[in-house]
């Protein structure tokens, strides 16, 4: 064999020999401090137990829930079609967050919503993945309180209360039966006070008068 | 044209441009590297001749090695780069033919249009064969769409389905297509000199 030969295998080992003791490299994709900082100041982020409510329903293909309680909470109460992904259990030691989670968290054309019990932890893990560049995430505003709050027990507007609260109390009392929220009754309006009558006015005979 | 169109770097319209830029390249290197013959191709079946081995062996191991330190020093980010999906069953059958094609022709698709280029008859046969070839596949293809479809793994990598992690597959890759080198040449040195 030619000694050219000798001296590019020699090349070739020792790139390969070198390339077994690279170690894996992690590309940077992270925000900046300043874009950060303008992402972490626009409430966008925010979507409300309402328009969550909606799209569960509507089975949007879309929505991609994600429960940031520790595993336990998860196992005992969340909602449908939730996949969870405890605050604790985000970061690896090197402080990046676990490859397995990339794999749900950067999806395209995937919008994926963090909910905790109030928004304080799903803001964190926000937070947490918008730093690392990921886009396409949302906080459930309130958390699953507010769902209860509003989803499962919503509370009836007052009467003076405009025609579009009772619209959406419509809607939530529709959706906390579609989330089995016991069997609600539907009561029927019935109208206590007595209906005032309009009576005739009697025909006066005029009196007097020319 | 990778990045370059897609991050609006270039025009669209070079596409064919570069395309024809680097098809001539292909094209010569692969008649420099001797692959317009049709029985120096047929010879690593046989035994005589392994100069398709170590060109495409080099091709990967170069590819393989260069994107590994690329990707390390970050000018590259190996996760961003497409992966066709893996169909198991067509890969697995296909795979049978082409070898089959390529035993009793002697070329594959690009090599066959090489050989026409410099003239030869058996490539311009071959090409004909190939044309045939690719009318039959389209006029069955209902039939056969559960074969071409079939075994999907999607984009997966040999790393991730064996579980290894990168730096060792490219080291192993290495060693092998260098005892593969080694092997082939002294089975080689042992044939007597055949012109081709």
């Amino acid at each position: 064999m030619n000694k050219t030969y000798f001296v590019l295998i020699f090349i070739l080992f020792a790139l390969g020999l070198g390339a077994l003791f690279l170690p894996e490299t992690q590309h940077n994709k992270e925000r900046s401090p300043r874009e950060l900082f303008l992402a972490m100041n626009n409430p966008s982020r925010f979507v409300t137990t309402d328009q969550v409510a909606k799209k569960i329903i509507e089975a949007d293909p879309t929505l991609f829930l994600i429960d940031t309680r520790p595993f336990d909470q998860y196992e005992s109460y969340s909602l449908p079609g939730a996949v969870n992904i405890p605050l604790e259990k985000l970061l690896d030691t090197n402080g990046l967050i676990f490859s397995e989670w990339m794999d749900y968290l950067d999806i395209e054309g995937v919008n994926a919503v963090f909910f905790s019990n109030s928004d304080i932890t799903a803001d964190q893990v926000w937070v947490i993945c918008s730093r690392q560049g990921i886009d396409n995430l949302y906080v459930m505003k309130g958390g699953l309180n507010y769902w209860v709050e509003t989803i499962l027990k919503p509370e009836k507007p007052v009467q003076s209360a405009p025609s579009e609260d009772f619209a959406l109390y419509d809607f939530r009392k529709g959706a906390s039966q579609f989330f089995g929220a016991g069997t609600i009754s539907i009561e029927a309006e019935v109208i206590s006070e007595p209906v005032p009558r309009m009576r005739k006015k009697k025909k006066t005979v005029a009196s007097g008068g020319c | 044209m990778g990045p370059l169109i897609t991050q609006g770097i270039i025009n669209p319209e070079w596409n064919f441009v570069i395309a024809l830029v680097i098809g001539i390249a292909f094209g010569y290197i692969l008649e420099a590297s001797g692959f317009s013959s049709s029985r120096k191709i047929a010879g690593v079946f046989y035994g005589y001749d392994f100069t398709v081995l170590r060109v495409f062996m080099t091709a990967v191991v170069v590819a393989m090695v260069g994107l590994v330190y690329f990707n390390y020093m970050g000018w590259i980010d190996l996760s961003l780069i497409f992966i066709l999906p893996t169909f198991m069953k067509s890969v697995i059958v296909g795979g049978v033919l082409m070898g089959f094609g390529f035993v009793l022709g002697g070329y594959c698709p690009g090599t066959s249009f090489t050989g026409i280029v410099i003239g030869k008859l058996d490539a311009l046969f071959f090409t004909g064969g190939l044309l045939i070839g690719v009318f039959i596949f389209s006029s069955i293809f209902p039939w056969i769409e559960a074969i071409y479809y079939g075994g999907e793994m999607g984009a997966v990598t040999v790393t991730e389905a064996l579980g290894i992690s990168r730096g060792l597959f490219t080291f192993l890759f290495v060693i092998a297509s260098l005892l593969a080198f080694i092997f082939t040449s002294l089975i080689q040195s042992k044939q007597k000199k055949t012109d081709l």
